[in-house]
């Protein structure tokens, strides 16, 4: 502002009405300051008037945000309108300033001559049928997009419409789009004819019974555009108001009236996949009986083959044609598998992407896919080498890292995990700290309105729950790595300013609204996001719900999630400081209080934790104590198994001196841990790793907690300098004497043999010779002579192509990569990845028990 | 159905997202932010019906010897949309909005040697002309064709009134404040 008063210059005064704006938007108050900044506006344009456009936006948008539609209509319409070049820009705003003051007939006409200049424009035409309808719905679903790709479904109000109010105004729509269709009949613009779907849904849901005409215009539809790759998410807004009879029914439809239209092979080729993926979106898949899928999706398989030759002279970099029908293929295996539960399918599903991928390199979809079913059967190096390939960097870090990251988290492959972490939090941390310098940037070009777009951007970023959770699991993850040594923990914990820091942190997460920037779309459908994973539990047919309906729950549990991690750190710095005055206070007899602030903040955070977990501290004490004696089922902890350990392990560190409590935890690990062990038996790796990564979790996180906090009573114990070295035996008489050391020393005892058992467990495995493993992967896709069905069928109708293909025909680079195919390297590669897991975690367990023996024999010398 | 509008700072998310699935991309955030906070006029998405952004056009404006002129720096479309004419529609959106709004002289880009169908989309239906070859231009050594197209320019001047018209006009901005290491180069995708 002084600025401004000083040089008079408009750009000073915008940037201080700019910095109002942003105020009012991002505290949600102050609105009077709105009213200055019009204030000021209004006299610099009395004096000096306007000559910038983005000028003319801010003060059009700061009227808008204080709801003065008429009064930005006016000043649109005046002067100063003139300084917005472009036309289509003009009427934009303001079709949307007349709809928000609610002057509906006049919005109408305005969106009416946007149509006719740009009869593609979709966003628009929902603008004019909702003023048309005098709905405002849609107004919602702009103000309120948190999402890369915004929700599909808008809703509509239909009430304070008389049918007959309604059929004249519809009957004025379907005039305009049958004039645009017909305007437009040889540009090939989808939008005209979507627009007549967009009618008769509007119809159907008002309660007209037109269901019928619905399917014969998505028919219709489908003979126009029904080759191109983009029809099945066209209309899949259109899919989902059907009833399930009528999807079927629909399905149908495309599959009779596909074989009729057949002058091209691209169109072919196109039309069965658009099929294909119709099915799947109706969710029409999950109901045909296996058979049918198996035969349908050889069927698939043999066009992909048939068409190799049309992509013969494609750049490499171009699609190919055909390409989604081995994506889609996969994911009837996939589906096969689950249903039936033969390994077999899912091993032919990692074939035949690995087979595309040789094919063609770049296929996004197919490494997506393969990382995900590698993720599933524990081959997790090579999941993460999928990942890599994806290149993901710059803000794809933000948008794909979900991809892998939850994986990655539950995986003793902590240098991979590490530099995953960083790399993201670099990125983050760059952007976040770039942004002043960009923020100037949008400033000097005077493109205000950006100014304001580019604050909110980053806040978007900085509360993004991913970059929250991150900065919490880097942490934790430095302590997982250093736990074998209290010194290195305890530099650790320095660093992060003995936790402190992550407790302040969780505290502000509980006032903050989390942004959930990921890109959940290119998820397959059996796992639609991080927490879900429909192949962990028995088969059922899915109803494809939206989507969105999943999203509050997801911000409440990640924001809890976040919370009760951050105060991980601290919890295990208390927990250490604790033992210090546990010991003391079973020796001397006298025991003086000690220092009842830390236990009474330990105590506090064990409080929050378990709130956070859905109970009062006490159900929490009782829950764990009933789960050891056996008296409850592990189940009852849920999905929550790890943070219960982890609460129970911080709780005896809270309350060292009781015996039982110690006890209550050795029997804690042993029957949660042996439990697995024994559930796993003497299955492989690839039907078993959710149990792995819970093992995992439990002897990275909790156990080694449980091990540091018996590292620091050792220490406290022990004589650690020379001062001390005259009590030395004195002290050391009364601890070996004390119950206390004995308890100890059962735990420790405890402990060594259940991590024994894990690390025998593993080591079975790793005995399996590869090639075993590998002889065992490859029959599962073996097929006998005579059999009809079963995994393999695909495999083989692939391989055959492999075999009979010739250069001339496929083209030197198809050929080529034909020829590199090999089965056998494909199966061990998953076989060797896999064994690199159980390596990794092999050596964690080993180290931890390692390091609790040196401890017991510390004790033993005392 | 596509629309095709004005992008916003939020739009970058999908933008990049588009990257996974075109072409891998080379430009660093930041350089998405420097265009779209220098020009946003210049920066156009192609929106499908569901809100999907499915493509979009990253341009700019540079200035050499005193002809201002705009650079296209980059276009995609998806895999699924190509030959929906999108990629036309977003280059002629850009193009008016430099001829309109920055009154520019020409716009120039850069196209791989070995990219047929970009090659074909700008000179055959956007009327673009070849300008020059750099050798090795790309960062894998391939040659790049430099390209022009003229535009109208100054013939309908709307600045005329206005007394603070800062520097060389329609080029108000330079780089420094962000630095940008990557070549501007225009990697078109799109059949």
């Amino acid at each position: 502002m002084k600025m401004y008063k000083l040089a008079g210059e408009e750009r000073f005064l915008l940037w201080a009405v700019c910095s109002i704006q942003l105020q009012v938007l991002c505290d949600k108050s102050g609105e009077k300051l709105l009213l200055l900044a019009e204030g000021l506006l209004k006299k610099h344009i009395a004096s000096h008037s306007m000559h910038e456009p983005e000028a003319l936006m801010v003060y059009i948008s700061l009227l808008e945000q204080q709801s003065k539609y008429n009064d930005g209509l006016e000043v649109l319409s005046g002067d100063l309108g003139s300084l917005l070049m472009i036309e289509v820009d003009k009427l934009r705003i303001q079709g949307r300033l007349l709809a928000r003051a609610n002057d509906y007939s006049a919005a109408v006409d305005v969106y009416k001559k946007i149509l006719e200049l740009s009869p593609d424009d979709w966003e628009c035409f929902l603008h004019y049928l909702g003023c048309l309808l005098e709905d405002d719905s849609i107004w919602k679903y702009f103000d309120n997009i948190d999402q890369i790709h915004p929700t599909k479904h808008i809703e509509c109000k239909f009430s304070h419409l008389t049918e007959e109010m309604f059929d004249s105004r519809i009957s004025s729509a379907s005039d305009l789009v049958l004039k645009l269709q017909i305007d437009t009949e040889n540009s090939n613009l989808r939008g005209p004819y979507l627009a007549g779907l967009e009618i008769e849904k509007r119809k159907f849901l008002f309660g007209k019974k037109n269901e019928n005409k619905l399917l014969e215009s998505l028919l219709q539809y489908f003979h126009k555009f029904g080759h191109l790759a983009c029809y099945a998410s066209d209309v899949e807004a259109y899919l989902h108001v059907l009833s399930p009879d009528k999807k079927t029914e629909f399905v149908g439809m495309l599959v009779k009236n596909s074989d009729s239209f057949s002058e091209s092979a691209t169109k072919v080729l196109g039309q069965t996949t658009t099929i294909l993926k119709v099915q799947e979106l109706t969710g029409n898949i999950f109901e045909l009986p296996i058979d049918e899928i198996e035969a349908s999706a050889v069927k698939l398989a043999k066009l992909y083959c048939q068409n190799l030759a049309l992509s013969k002279d494609l750049d490499p970099q171009e699609s190919m044609f055909g390409e989604e029908l081995l994506s889609l293929i996969s994911n009837m295996l996939v589906q096969l598998y689950w249903r039936t539960r033969n390994f077999g399918y899912l091993a032919e599903a990692i074939m035949v992407l690995e087979l595309g991928l040789t094919i063609r390199g770049h296929v996004w979809q197919y490494k997506i896919l393969l990382l995900h079913i590698y993720s599933y059967v524990g081959a997790l190096p090579l999941a993460f080498e999928r990942y890599k390939a994806l290149d993901v960097k710059n803000i794809l870090t933000e948008t794909v890292s979900h991809h892998i990251l939850r994986q990655m988290l539950e995986s003793p492959m902590w240098v991979d995990l590490s530099n995953l972490l960083k790399d993201y939090l670099k990125f983050m941390d760059d952007h976040l700290r770039e942004s002043a310098d960009l923020t100037f940037l949008a400033y000097r070009h005077r493109n205000y309105s950006k100014v304001i777009e580019f604050v909110l951007f980053k806040q978007r970023l900085q509360h993004s729950n991913q970059y929250l959770a991150t900065r919490v699991e880097a942490s934790v993850l430095q302590l997982k790595q250093n736990a074998d040594s209290i010194e290195e923990e305890e530099r650790v914990l320095e660093n992060l300013k003995s936790g402190f820091q992550l407790v302040e942190l969780s505290d502000e997460i509980g006032s903050r609204t989390l942004r959930f920037n990921e890109d959940m779309e290119t998820r397959p459908w059996w796992t639609p996001c991080p927490e879900k994973n429909y192949l962990l539990g028995p088969f059922e047919e899915i109803s494809y719900c939206p989507k969105e309906n999943e999203k509050k729950d997801r911000e409440e549990n990640m924001k809890l999630a976040i919370q009760r991690k951050s105060l991980l750190p601290r919890m295990i710095y208390l927990s250490i400081q604790c033992t210090s005055t546990a010991l003391k206070e079973s020796v001397e007899t006298n025991g003086s209080k000690g220092d009842t602030k830390i236990s009474g903040e330990l105590e506090c955070l064990l409080e929050e934790y378990t709130k956070m977990l859905g109970c009062s501290l006490s159900d929490a004490v009782e829950m764990i104590t009933e789960i050891s004696k056996g008296a409850r089922t592990s189940e009852s902890l849920g999905s929550n198994l790890v943070e219960w350990l982890n609460f129970a392990v911080f709780w005896n560190g809270w309350s060292l001196s009781s015996h039982e409590h110690w006890h209550v935890l050795n029997s804690l690990f042993e029957r949660l841990i042996l439990d697995r062990i024994r559930s796993m038996g003497s299955s492989d790796m690839s039907s078993c790793y959710s149990d792995v990564q819970v093992l995992v979790q439990i002897i990275t996180e909790p156990l080694a907690w449980h091990s540091l906090i018996i590292q620091a009573c050792t220490r406290s114990s022990l004589p650690s300098g020379k001062k001390k070295k005259k009590n030395h035996q004195q002290h050391s008489d009364q601890l070996s004497s004390s119950p206390m050391s004995q308890t100890i020393k059962d735990s420790i005892q405890s402990l060594c043999s259940t991590i024994q058992e894990v690390s025998n467990w593993i080591q079975n495995q790793l005995d399996n010779p590869e090639d075993d493993q590998v002889e065992r992967f490859l029959s599962t896709l073996k097929r006998a002579e005579d059999a009809t069905g079963g995994p393999g069928q695909i495999l083989g109708v692939l391989e055959n192509v492999i075999a009979s293909s010739e250069e001339a025909e496929v083209g030197n680079r198809i050929f080529d990569a034909l020829k590199s195919w090999n089965t056998a390297d494909s199966a061990r590669k998953t076989v060797m990845a896999q064994q690199r897991v159980f390596r990794e975690f092999l050596q964690i367990c080993e180290s931890k028990r390692k390091q609790l023996e040196t401890v017991k024999q510390q004790m033993s010398h005392v | 159905m596509v629309c095709i509008r004005r992008a916003t700072v939020d739009d970058l998310l999908a933008m990049q997202a588009c990257n996974l699935m075109c072409l891998p991309e080379n430009y660093q955030m930041k350089y998405y932010l420097y265009h779209i906070l220098s020009w946003p006029q210049l920066l156009y998405v192609a929106e499908d019906y569901n809100g999907r952004i499915v493509g979009y056009v990253l341009a700019k404006m540079e200035e050499e010897s005193n002809e201002c002129h705009g650079h296209i720096t980059s276009l995609a479309v998806l895999r699924t949309h190509r030959k929906l004419g999108l990629a036309t529609k977003l280059m002629t959106a850009a193009q008016a909005a430099m001829e309109q709004v920055y009154e520019a002289e020409y716009v120039s880009l850069h196209v791989r040697r070995s990219n047929r169908a970009a090659f074909n989309l700008y000179t055959e239906t956007l009327g673009y002309k070849i300008n020059d070859v750099e050798a090795k231009y790309y960062a894998d050594g391939e040659d790049a064709y430099d390209m022009r197209k003229h535009l109208k320019g100054k013939q309908n001047h709307h600045h005329g009134h206005s007394h603070h018209h800062h520097g060389g006009g329609c080029c108000s901005g330079d780089a420094k404040a962000v630095e940008t290491t990557q070549p501007a180069d225009a990697k078109a995708v799109s059949k």
